[in-house]
């Protein structure tokens, strides 16, 4: 039985508590009376997977049978969520292989010939030939990679687009052509957290520059709050607009799946405990880990981490209309990760682990550390943010300047000369973002090697523009001075240190709460 | 008088060679082919000359490349040793020159050509190209490119030098010595800046932020049309000035051409060895330090068919970009008596009227000078000026302390 | 860097020491006492302590550490050991329960072949409950652990019996706090007839008053202990756990009265039903320990003893 999130105050009988912090974590030692939200602890699996997915394909939500909607001569496309999900990589085999062997199964019974499959990637870098095999599993990619039927999604291959219109609040809705001209168009979704699925499959995953400039904005995302609640996020709002205008052109089947936390695989699991009930051997693991890493070569400690597979066990699969099949989903995906929290704080803490959706295989730069925190964590909330407005924000990472030049080639000289200039997301959207968009250097990056678009960086920046804009100070623990300066934020030795830092803005004993994630976890703010 | 003489010295011309460029505090140490002397001043033979007292002297990039032997053996036929060096001088008129009295506070144009030697004026003379005179080895005077580079006039370095007529420039009374002193190498700037030929929009990458490099942004800005100017530069210090004078921006060295890839949307290419390039980039860089990075960085940044201005002494660097992408790579050594750029005005009057109209306000307080006998301290300062935020180092020969 | 990798070691193990209590118990915050689970009871396994390297240790703890420091604080007098030469294990000792002397006090009567197949009843709950005081008790005293309430426990003593080995019970379950013998529980009694096997009676007095409850170590002066093996106890064929359980809390208080008279006396009360209650007079709680916490006389049991040659009467 596994227990429910809850929110712990720290009291003399508490342990130190595990943050992360980029390749690392630290025990800290919160002052007395912080609140610390824990996530629910794993739910049960799924006990026959394939069981589920069967029920799930012959028994949509909205809509016919999978079986009864394949028919000889159709074209078929299977899309599917690109390498950011689910985080960590999961352990083979990937949820989507199963599901993608389950419907070519189908259509294979059904006499569908011309299928193919494409990676739902929008402005994420290339996958490479084995990153789409450990999605697609060895069958699938050997039968589809070689005729070149199983590819990445190119949102700048303009012969390849289609322009399918515009919504009603004049969005253009442009995606991939095969996509768009397919007869079904089934949808593999891994529902990680609640920001994914729904409308922001296809419209958004398939989609070009030109469409995703309309919610990918730091306007919108200012707005959203927060965009892991698609009813209040205008990011959503507008996806969902597209999503529908889509509908009416477009035979989509949605298959979504919910995972559940089990996040760490051993002999890292004592990190999903509770610090108070790691036993003697936790208490090992965690000092031998910790001594590993402080000894290893930098080269080794990324090795470590980013070779960890997640033992993620499946919590539910649903399939068929997209709007039906989300409500389940999201109904899954807050049972496993809901934690009810009243009232907000003065000061936010969060430890920044060292994978973000977009440096798996990666580096982990100050850019993206930025968006894990301020963007990802800090929206892990529904109703109102954790923290008040013109709170603070104390976060643990490194920030090192490292940057992968295959990746992030654009994320460079973003750092270098965007941030240089201004850190405020709606100066640099102004002035800068077309003319990394279209820097033809970049394009011709994305679109033949493995780096992410010129633009993307961008979004990163406004993914954290709700929380720039929400809260006054943002300080970093044990982070790189410079790189901390560079992001236009301060920098701090020491909880202890952010925290007296802070006091200008929130006062000597202010309320604290830190989210003791991952496992994900999302904050029902009451 | 006392005066800093270099003298010819194998020994410690290989010395310098092999260890000048990694150790320089060695070279001003021990191995820098350079004494204090007690000498007899120079002597003035000819009408037309006349002896100065040295106020402020400078020490030039080429100076230092001198004494550690990184300079090309192609200029030793150029010189004649013993020699006072020093060619950024600023000094009064000990005896009357001319029209000029004794006592008046000049600059001098250290090139020394047919007329300050007494020859028939070649060509290049005649046109107002002093700097580019073909009889800088023959006359009435020892061989010897400039002032201070000729065993005859002495040097900047020494209490007391000649200078013929022509090479004098008188410095308003408003003018610093410390300004004055900057006339000659704001001059060189001058030049480079007109040599560059910069079109109106032009985008122009400046590698190199000592003085040669800031003072050659200075000019660009000042006198030209450009664009985008964009200056490589290492130091804090340096880009503060660099900024003040007039780039769009500042890059540090090792993204150049990261930074120019960005801003003119080239390509990049990475060879199997050996630093990337960039296919496409500037229309005309600057190389304002003369080292092989920094010339290669002016080399790779620079579009097809535009233009790369060598304003440092050069050293050997690959040239396959110039040749493949059709290059023009143009030189530019000191300054001409009549720059047509500028309407032939001689360099030297532009760079005094840029200096009266203060744009040299942002180095105010950046120049460090010193007394002769302490040499070896000032040398070893002007090898780390960049990283101390200094913009020039200079003797004062009548400074005892 | 080396020296900052082993500084950086220490400080982790510094600030896990403290943070998890180590050497003491584990505290949950309390704002967190709602989601504990509850603890799946779990048998601390203590196979390894019987183990012949683990035998070697124990001799060596027991005759080279034990027993010399036991000898040096109290004085001891064992009677009734003949009863076990008629025997062969494996059997179950019960006693009466004073003190944390009472076991080495009967280990170290006992003969060294019989001490060495003993082992001994501990509660989980005190000597089970850390690790460290698990691991000493079972190296040292050959514990293994007994749930108090009864339950899942049981059957760790049933295996240790069928493996042959004798077993040492309190059926009091607790050290007595006065010094006088509670009820017995029925633990005891129940193995002995699950299992076939006689029960040895054993009665010890005098460890009350040298070490009660509380007390760290033997009071000062090497008291007198005396400890007496009673006749061994058989269940009788259908006899319940409960009938045979009152049996051995008689044949107990018998043994008792015996090592304070003699074997005649006692006899003859317990035949006429005068055996006196070992769970003491119902006095004032401060005259049943008063009366504990004196000594047993050192000399012959019955009163004193009689010197053959003393000319004195």
């Amino acid at each position: 039985m596994s227990r429910p999130g809850f929110v712990l105050e720290v009291d003399d009988r508490t342990p130190p508590l595990v943050v992360h912090e980029g390749e690392g974590f630290r025990l800290e030692t919160f002052p007395l009376g912080t609140r610390v939200i824990y996530p629910p602890e794993s739910l049960p699996a799924v006990p026959d997977v394939d069981q589920a997915i069967q029920h799930a394909l012959r028994n949509p939500e909205g809509s016919d049978p999978l079986p009864e909607l394949l028919f000889p001569g159709m074209r078929l496309t299977v899309a599917f969520d690109d390498l950011s999900l689910p985080l960590p990589p999961m352990r083979s085999p990937d949820i989507r292989q199963r599901i993608i062997e389950a419907v070519l199964t189908m259509a294979a019974a059904a006499g569908v010939d011309d299928v193919e499959l494409v990676a739902a990637n929008a402005l994420h870098r290339r996958m490479t030939a084995a990153e789409l095999k450990h999605i697609v599993g060895e069958r699938v990619f050997r039968s589809f990679f070689p005729q070149g039927a199983l590819y990445n999604h190119d949102a700048e291959d303009r012969s390849n687009l289609t322009h399918v219109g515009l919504t009603d609040q004049g969005e253009d809705v442009e995606i991939n052509r095969r996509a768009a001209e397919s007869d079904l168009l089934v949808y593999v979704n891994v529902n990680l957290v609640a920001m994914d699925g729904g409308h922001k499959s296809v419209p958004v995953g398939l989609a070009s520059y030109k469409s995703l400039r309309h919610h990918h904005n730091s306007k919108t995302m200012v707005r959203s709050h927060s965009f892991m609640d698609h009813t209040k996020s205008h990011l959503h709002h507008s996806a969902w607009r597209m999503g529908q205008l889509l509908k009416e052109h477009l035979n989509i089947f949605q298959i979504e799946t919910t995972l559940n936390n089990e996040v760490f695989p051993a002999p890292y699991d004592f990190l999903m405990k509770r610090e108070w009930e790691w036993s003697i051997k936790d208490q090992g693991s965690m000092l031998a880990a910790r001594r590993a890493l402080s000894l290893a070569p930098a080269r080794l400690r990324h090795k470590m981490f980013h070779d960890l597979r997640a033992p993620y066990g499946l919590t539910g699969v649903h399939a068929g209309d997209t709007e039906q099949v989300h409500e389940k989903t999201i109904a899954a995906v807050h049972r496993q990760q809901l934690v009810e929290v009243h009232g907000q704080a003065d000061v936010l803490v969060m430890g920044v682990p060292y994978l973000c959706p977009y440096n798996v295989s990666s580096t982990m730069n100050p850019i993206l550390a930025t968006c894990m925190g301020l963007g990802y964590y800090f929206n892990s909330y529904r109703g109102q943010p954790v923290v008040r407005r013109g709170g603070a924000v104390i976060l643990y990472h490194p920030l090192k300047p490292d940057f992968n030049q295959l990746h992030h080639p654009s994320y460079v000289d973003f750092y270098e000369e965007v941030l240089a200039e201004s850190t405020d997301p709606a100066v640099i959207e102004a002035k800068h973002e077309q003319n990394y968009a279209a820097d033809p250097w970049y394009v011709h990056l994305y679109r033949t090697s493995h780096a992410y678009h010129g633009v993307h960086p961008f979004y990163m920046w406004y993914w954290a523009a709700h929380a720039m804009d929400h809260v006054n100070e943002v300080i970093w623990v044990g982070a790189d001075r410079r790189a901390v300066q560079r992001l236009g934020f301060r920098a701090a030795s020491s909880l202890a240190d952010a925290l007296e830092m802070a006091s200008d803005t929130v006062g000597r004993s202010p309320s604290i709460t830190y989210l003791h994630n991952p496992p994900h976890l999302l904050a029902d703010v009451r | 008088m006392l005066a800093l003489e270099m003298y010819r010295s194998l020994p410690r011309h290989v010395a310098g060679k092999v260890v000048g460029g990694r150790v320089p505090g060695l070279l001003s140490g021990y191995a820098a082919p350079l004494r204090m002397v007690t000498i007899d001043q120079p002597a003035v033979a000819r009408p037309g000359w006349a002896r100065l007292r040295t106020r402020l002297s400078g020490i030039c990039g080429s100076d230092l490349g001198a004494l550690s032997g990184r300079t090309s053996l192609y200029f030793s036929g150029l010189v004649s040793m013993p020699l006072v060096p020093g060619h950024e001088v600023v000094a009064d008129l000990v005896d009357d020159c001319e029209d000029l009295p004794e006592g008046t506070r000049v600059v001098i144009d250290p090139v020394l050509g047919c007329v300050a030697r007494g020859v028939e004026p070649c060509a290049w003379c005649l046109a107002g190209a002093t700097n580019r005179c073909d009889r800088i080895t023959v006359g009435h005077i020892a061989p010897g490119l400039q002032t201070g580079y000729c065993s005859d006039t002495g040097g900047g370095w020494g209490q007391v030098l000649t200078a013929h007529r022509s090479q004098l420039h008188v410095v308003p009374d408003a003018v610093s010595d410390e300004q004055a002193m900057l006339i000659e190498p704001l001059a060189c700037a001058v030049h480079t800046a007109l040599r560059a030929q910069v079109r109106r929009g032009d985008r122009v990458l400046v590698s190199g932020a000592g003085v040669v490099g800031l003072f050659t942004t200075l000019a660009l800005r000042s006198l030209t049309e450009a664009g985008q100017i964009t200056v490589v530069a290492k130091h804090g210090r340096q880009r503060e000035l660099a900024r003040a004078f007039g780039a769009t921006e500042v890059i540090a060295l090792d993204g150049a051409l990261r930074g120019v890839r960005r801003a003119t949307g080239a390509f990049h290419v990475q060879p199997d060895f050996g630093p990337g390039y960039l296919l496409g980039g500037v229309d005309v860089a600057i190389d304002a330090v003369g080292s092989k990075t920094s010339l290669e960085t002016a080399l790779h940044a620079t579009r097809a068919g535009g233009r790369v201005v060598l304003s440092g002494m050069p050293a050997a660097a690959d040239l396959s970009a110039a040749w493949f992408r059709e290059l023009e790579v143009v030189g530019s050594y000191a300054s001409a008596g009549r720059e047509p750029g500028a309407g032939d005005r001689p360099a030297f009057e532009v760079a005094a009227a840029l200096v009266a109209d203060d744009v040299l306000a942002p180095v105010d307080g950046a120049v460090a000078s010193y007394p002769l006998y302490r040499w070896r301290e000032a040398l070893d300062h002007a090898h780390a000026a960049g990283r101390l935020g200094t913009v020039k180092v200079a003797f004062d020969p009548r400074s005892s302390r | 860097m080396r020296r900052g990798v082993f500084r950086g070691g220490v400080d982790d193990v510094r600030t896990m020491a403290r943070g998890w209590r180590w050497g003491r118990r584990s505290m949950v915050p309390r704002s967190a006492e709602a989601y504990v689970q509850a603890a799946e009871p779990t048998v601390f396994p203590t196979d390894w302590s019987r183990t012949r390297p683990l035998r070697v240790l124990r001799e060596v703890a027991q005759k080279g550490g034990l027993e010399p420091l036991f000898r040096s604080q109290v004085r001891t007098r064992v009677e009734g050991l003949d009863v076990l030469r008629s025997m062969t294990g494996p059997v179950i000792f019960v006693a009466n329960h004073a003190s944390h002397l009472d076991t080495p006090l009967i280990l170290l009567s006992l003969p060294d072949d019989w001490r060495r197949r003993t082992a001994v009843a501990a509660a989980s709950d005190y000597f089970f409950d850390t690790w460290w005081r698990a691991v000493g008790s079972a190296v040292v005293f050959n514990t293994f652990p007994i749930e108090r309430r009864g339950g899942t426990m049981a059957t760790t003593s049933g295996e240790v019996l069928a493996d042959g080995w004798n077993l040492l019970i309190y059926p009091e379950g607790t050290r007595s706090t006065d010094g006088w013998v509670a009820r017995f529980r029925m633990g005891a009694a129940w193995l002995a007839v699950e299992h076939g096997v006689p029960v040895v009676p054993v009665a010890h007095r005098g460890t009350f008053a040298a070490m009660p409850r509380g007390q760290g170590w033997p009071s000062p002066g090497r008291r007198q202990l005396t400890v007496r093996f009673g006749a061994p106890v058989r269940p009788a064929e259908g006899e319940s756990a409960r009938d045979f359980g009152a049996r051995l809390q008689a044949a107990v208080a018998v043994l008792l009265d015996e090592d304070q008279d003699t074997w005649w006396a006692a006899r003859r009360r317990s035949a006429r039903g005068e055996t006196p209650d070992p769970a003491g007079p119902d006095v004032a709680q401060w005259r049943r320990v008063w009366q504990q916490s004196q000594s047993p006389p050192a000399g012959a049991p019955g009163g004193r003893r009689r010197r053959a040659w003393s000319l004195t009467r």
